[in-house]
């Protein structure tokens, strides 16, 4: 195991290109995730608002997010197809 | 009057009552006459705020023009302390300086004496109580009145009715009075006279609060030969001295300008007061050739007191007048203008030069000192302070709650709060700007925007205020709401952005949450500007209501961004691991767009 590990840390040394890339896409990944749980917790608050200003900012917030993870998808997927060529 | 002494005067009266009838006349002329007085000063109070101001503003440009206007006003209404109240409240308001407020006092204390010649010419010689009672029907009818100006008329006509009622009842029951009693008995010859009845006109002006009140019980009695002659000049002279109190009284609340018009206002009556005590024989005699020249009776002494009064006040302006440069000059002496505390700036250390991310960081930290202040300004207009933006109850309640007038003088903060920090940021900035690599310079040239967005907010805070307290205090209730909603979104943005403050320490996308907050920005503006078009057309408020509230509303459109800009400025680090990453999701303008579009629509 520490050998493989080992050898993980040498290969991303020598190929730091393709390492950054594998970091990129993680962190795509970590805050895709990151907002998909900010979404449910603003629509579960959404429900619990009667006050038209808050519930309009967080309407707004909610189509926001929905937009940002729209295009991280699509960046993701971009960057996933580029790293298989 | 205070209560101990309220204690002390009630059996005091009650035993008077019960001693003589005459007294109790008099003592209920006096009351009569002091309620013409408040009921004369409520009409005045209904043309304040419009009629009076343009009038005052027209009328006070010279020294000579505001003598003009303190002389009519005061002899108009009757009550020379009126008009000081009155003056003190508009220079408090920077409505007038100190040069016109001078002017207004001398002017309203030659106006005051017109009083002493009606009381003196009129009151004692005419049944005065048959002109009263149509004063008081027709007042009573117009105080009835729905119309805030009718009104006004009616509280001054029956003001003047009261006023003249009281004269009455005083004038008779002074007569009765002679049959029992005769005061005269008690008065006080030379020097000793003089001074005791100085300080007994002074001190009934003081408890009376009317120097008019004063005036009449010395006229009516000197009439009735209840006092002498001479002791009612020392009663005149205290008079005019007590007479300032009412003045002082109002300058507790004012700014240093009005101190110093209340000052002015006692070392003008109180060394004329020396001066013709000193000179008190010289205008005996003054009173008399003028007297006679007038046509009055020698033995006429209510008339030749009339004189004494204009005399004095007469020798007051001949004397202080021309002088009222040196007065001013004499009074930033004594009233010297105290200078708040001013903040200092904590970060910026001169020993911090030598290390370039060091000076970026100490300015990053005192625009955030900066930041911090200029918050508490903002939440302070609109009546909240920080810690109520961590209450669980709703800002709009809380700010709806606070339907009592908010006086916050957002000037004298920024001079506090503002001024010397943001001096000393610049300061800081321009001392290091220029030595460095270009890295930190840049840094630099960004923390100097974000201060200039925040005090550009406070400065829009500023304008938004005035309308904000103005609209608050009219009766509208569409208007209230609407400037309730502007004050309550601007709270809001506020709270978001310290919510957007949490999200960096716990790294929770905070570059992505700006998107939500400009879109927030964009999203209000929208529809309160749709509101606002709706409420005209509905006829819910004026065009001119309308228009003033689309004004407001870009204010605090302003007020947002550039406390967002600011914040980014100074909140956000994007050298956080995933920043890059982050920075690919975030929209640009015309995705903001739609998405608000999109929101509206749902």
């Amino acid at each position: 195991m520490k050998i493989e590990k080992l050898l993980h840390k040498l290969q991303a040394l020598f190929n730091t290109d393709k390492h950054k890339k594998r970091q990129h896409i993680e962190e795509l990944r970590k805050i895709l995730l990151k907002l998909k749980k900010k979404e449910r917790r603003i629509t579960r608050a959404l429900q619990q608002i009667d006050d038209d200003n808050l519930s309009k900012h967080y309407q707004t917030e909610l189509e926001i997010i929905r937009v940002q993870r729209k295009k991280g998808i699509e960046i993701l997927q971009q960057l996933k197809e580029r790293k298989k060529i | 009057m205070h209560k101990a002494l309220l204690l002390i005067v009630i059996p005091l009266l009650s035993y008077g009552f019960w001693l003589s009838d005459a007294f109790k006349g008099i003592a209920a002329g006096v009351s009569i006459f002091l309620f013409g007085m408040l009921s004369l000063e409520q009409g005045f109070k209904a043309f304040t705020g419009g009629v009076l101001e343009r009038i005052l503003q027209k009328t006070t440009d010279t020294a000579w023009k505001s003598f003009g206007f303190g002389f009519l006003s005061a002899a108009l209404m009757q009550s020379s302390g009126l008009v000081s109240v009155i003056t003190i409240s508009f220079l408090s308001a920077g409505l007038l300086d100190l040069v016109a407020g001078i002017g207004i006092i001398f002017g309203s204390n030659l106006g005051t004496t017109t009083g002493a010649w009606l009381i003196a010419g009129l009151g004692l010689k005419v049944n005065i109580a048959t002109y009263a009672m149509p004063l008081l029907v027709f007042g009573v009818l117009c105080v009835f009145q729905s119309g805030k100006q009718l009104k006004g008329i009616g509280y001054i006509l029956t003001g003047l009715g009261f006023l003249l009622l009281g004269i009455h009842y005083m004038k008779e029951s002074f007569e009765a009075f002679e049959n029992t009693i005769n005061l005269a008995e008690y008065a006080m010859p030379g020097v000793k006279g003089l001074l005791v009845y100085t300080a007994i006109g002074i001190i009934a002006t003081i408890i009376m609060q009317s120097s008019h009140a004063t005036m009449l019980l010395t006229i009516t009695a000197v009439s009735v030969h209840q006092i002498t002659y001479d002791n009612a000049l020392a009663l005149v002279i205290g008079a005019n001295i007590g007479t300032t109190v009412t003045a002082i009284i109002a300058s507790f609340g004012a700014n240093i300008q009005g101190k110093r018009l209340a000052g002015s206002h006692l070392f003008i009556n109180l060394f004329t007061g020396i001066f013709v005590l000193l000179f008190i024989k010289q205008f005996g005699i003054a009173v008399d050739i003028i007297s006679a020249n007038l046509g009055i009776a020698v033995s006429d002494n209510a008339m030749k007191l009339a004189t004494f009064h204009s005399l004095f006040n007469l020798a007051g302006i001949v004397l202080f007048f021309p002088f009222i440069n040196q007065q001013i000059i004499l009074l930033e002496r004594i009233f010297i203008e105290k200078r708040p505390a001013i903040f200092k700036p904590k970060y910026l250390d001169s020993s911090a030069m030598d290390f370039p991310e060091t000076v970026v960081e100490s300015v990053r930290l005192e625009s955030i000192h900066l930041y911090e202040n200029a918050i508490h300004i903002i939440l302070r207009t609109f009546g909240l302070r920080k810690p109520d933006l961590q209450k669980n109850d709703s800002l709009k309640q809380l700010i709806e709650r606070n339907n009592h007038p908010i006086e916050y003088d957002i000037d004298a903060s920024y001079e506090k709060q503002i001024k010397g920090i943001y001096s000393a940021i610049i300061a800081f900035i321009s001392r290091a700007g220029f030595t460095w690599e270009m890295t930190q310079s840049s840094k630099l040239s960004w923390l100097r925007e974000a201060n200039k967005h925040i005090v550009e907010a406070i400065k829009d805070t500023k304008h938004l205020q005035k309308n904000w307290t103005r609209f608050r205090a009219s009766n509208n209730q569409t208007s209230i709401n609407e400037y309730n909603k502007i004050a309550y979104q601007i709270v809001l943005h506020i709270q978001q952005i310290d919510n957007f403050r949490h999200e960096i320490e716990s790294n929770e996308l905070p570059l992505l949450s700006l998107d939500t907050l400009k879109a927030t920005i964009k999203n209000d503006d929208m529809h309160m500007n749709r509101a606002i078009e709706t409420l005209i057309r509905e006829q819910k408020i004026t065009p001119e209501t309308g228009s003033s509230l689309i004004n407001d509303a870009a204010y605090m459109r302003n007020i947002k961004k550039n406390l967002l800009k600011a914040a980014e400025t100074l909140f956000l680090h994007t050298n956080t691991g995933s920043a890059k990453a982050e920075q690919q999701l975030t929209l640009n303008e015309t995705e903001i767009n739609d998405v608000v579009q999109t929101v509206d629509n749902q």
